[in-house]
């Protein structure tokens, strides 16, 4: 479903993705983890094309061409599809919950806002936030946040959603909640693909993991494989470390 | 020492002539003014090739240069320029447009800045999760991006409003009559300079505190989605409490993620 091909980026000069190929198919939820700097973040952001990468090769809702070659019309298709959960939430501060959902609804899809908004009170339903549709974000916690996040991402039944480190940004008491809500979603066939440092998720939710470092992949494969027979010292020295900070 | 009170009576009422030349002054000014400053800041923070250079020199004349020296110069130069295109008509022309002139060309360099404050501290991160709901970058700058600008903005939109208030005093000095002028001539007439000069004292804090309730009400409307982190601020309603300008408006929406990287960048770059 969505497939990428030796993606490149740098930063003046620093090659930080150094050819990282991908393959989603539907219902995956893959978790990519890895070392802080290691280029998760670079490569959601241009998978998503929030940046423009500087090479490679992506096949995704009908686009199928080298990065560099998108035209704003793929880049458009690129961003209707997919979904993405932001670390720090994101949420639109002026707009209240609802509306955070509904706006990409009644702007960019063009859903008429009774409609929008029945699909957004579903998906706020589905994070457990019904009753906070009226509440700007300043008024949620950050775990509420992140789960309006999720909605906002869930209401526009996008063919995959991306996550980076849907978690990290929370106090550890809000963590569960969030996961809860991404398990939900996971066990009902949203495909997903989730940066995280939270290995009780990638082991258990997902069905394939990641292992990435110094903007290469070094290690993939089923849960069972990297976590209990890792291959690779490198993936072996970070799970040891992560494992022993639990 | 005592006040001729009949006096002031008699001034108060001639003067009041003043006050709808003063406040056309202000709100022409402020309306031209605010959507050019608000482009200008766009130019800036988009960084236009050329045009951003010109905006960068302009702000930095007019900032550099006491007001008094731009209404002289305005005031010399307008005239016989105009008078190379339409001819003598130049010099009887109404001497307030010259006054519009004056201080909407100040009030751009003015709100040119503010609002480029403003709308660096909406996060980044909002224009991106626009785009990641598939609206397109216009549509989020104009529904998420510029609101929450304008909001932070308002408090030094307000200051820059009343600075105008105040400096529209000096149009006397381009024969316009307003409040000022009205009230110097009355005490020229009858060398009651004092008594004259209280109306005038009154008239404009009564015009700024109006001022101030006026943009203190519209900050309260449009910043309703803040109003429950912000400790909430009464006005306060004594004169002469003009606020100093909110610079830890971002503090409020740029929440710090861990991610520093991705946070530091400008949203244009990202688009
Ligand atoms: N816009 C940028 N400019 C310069 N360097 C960047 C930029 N974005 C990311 N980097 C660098 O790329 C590397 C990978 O960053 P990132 O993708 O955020 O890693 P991760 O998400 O795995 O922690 C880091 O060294 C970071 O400093
Ligand atoms: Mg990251």
């Amino acid at each position: 479903m969505l497939k990428i091909d030796h993606l490149k980026k740098g930063y003046e000069g620093n090659e930080i993705l150094k050819g990282i190929s991908l393959d989603v198919n539907k219902g995956d939820v893959i978790s990519i983890i890895g070392p802080s700097g290691s280029g998760k973040t670079t490569l959601l952001r241009n998978i998503t094309t929030l940046e423009r990468a500087d090479g490679g090769h992506i096949q995704f809702a009908g686009v199928d061409k080298d990065f560099q070659k998108l035209s704003s019309q793929d880049i458009q298709t690129i961003r209707r599809n997919v979904g993405f959960v932001f670390q720090n939430y994101n949420l639109f501060n002026n707009k209240t919950a609802l509306q955070n959902i509904t706006e990409g609804l009644i702007v960019a899809r063009k859903v008429k806002k009774s409609e929008a908004e029945k699909i957004a009170l579903k998906a706020l339903e589905r994070v457990g936030l019904s009753d906070r549709q009226n509440h700007y974000p300043s008024q949620l916690s950050g775990g509420q946040q992140q789960r309006v996040g999720i909605a906002r991402a869930v209401a526009l039944n996008p063919q995959v959603i991306f996550f980076d480190e849907p978690t990290s940004a929370l106090d550890p008491e809000l963590v569960g909640e969030v996961l809860k809500v991404m398990r939900d979603l996971a066990e009902s066939g949203t495909t997903m693909v989730v940066v995280t440092h939270q290995m009780n998720f990638a082991r258990h939710v997902s069905n394939k993991v990641i292992f990435m470092a110094d903007g290469y992949i070094v290690e993939q494969g089923s849960p069972e494989e990297v976590f209990a027979h890792p291959s690779e010292t490198r993936t072996k020295e970070f799970l040891t470390d992560i494992l022993a900070n639990v | 020492m005592s006040l001729n009170t009949d006096f002031m009576g008699k001034v108060a009422q001639t003067a009041i002539q003043g006050v709808p030349v003063t406040l056309q002054i202000v709100l022409v000014a402020l309306l031209i003014s605010l959507p050019i400053g608000c482009l200008f800041a766009l130019i800036r923070i988009y960084r236009i090739k050329g045009l951003e250079q010109l905006v960068k020199l302009y702000v930095s004349f007019v900032r550099g240069t006491p007001i008094i020296a731009q209404i002289l110069i305005v005031y010399s130069a307008f005239p016989s320029l105009l008078n190379m295109f339409i001819g003598k008509v130049a010099f009887s022309i109404n001497p307030i447009y010259y006054a519009y002139i004056v201080f909407t060309l100040n009030s751009i360099a003015t709100l040119t800045e503010v609002f480029r404050s403003a709308l660096q501290t909406v996060d980044k991160g909002q224009m991106e999760a626009g785009l990641m709901v598939g609206m397109q970058p216009r549509q989020t700058f104009w529904r998420i991006i510029f609101p929450q600008a304008l909001i932070s903005a308002l408090p030094n939109i307000t200051n820059a409003a009343l600075y105008l208030i105040k400096n529209s005093s000096l149009a006397f000095i381009m024969s316009v009559k307003d409040i000022t002028a009205i009230a110097k001539t009355e005490a020229a007439f009858n060398y009651n300079f004092l008594e004259a000069y209280l109306v005038v004292w009154v008239y404009y804090l009564i015009i700024c505190y109006s001022a101030e309730v006026i943009f203190y009400l519209l900050e309260r409307y449009f910043s309703k989605f803040r109003r429950s982190t912000k400790k909430t601020t009464f006005f306060n309603w004594k004169p002469l409490s003009i606020r100093q300008p909110d610079l830890s408006a971002d503090a409020d929406l740029a929440k710090g993620g861990r991610d520093e990287h991705a946070q530091n960048r400008p949203f244009k770059k990202r688009l």
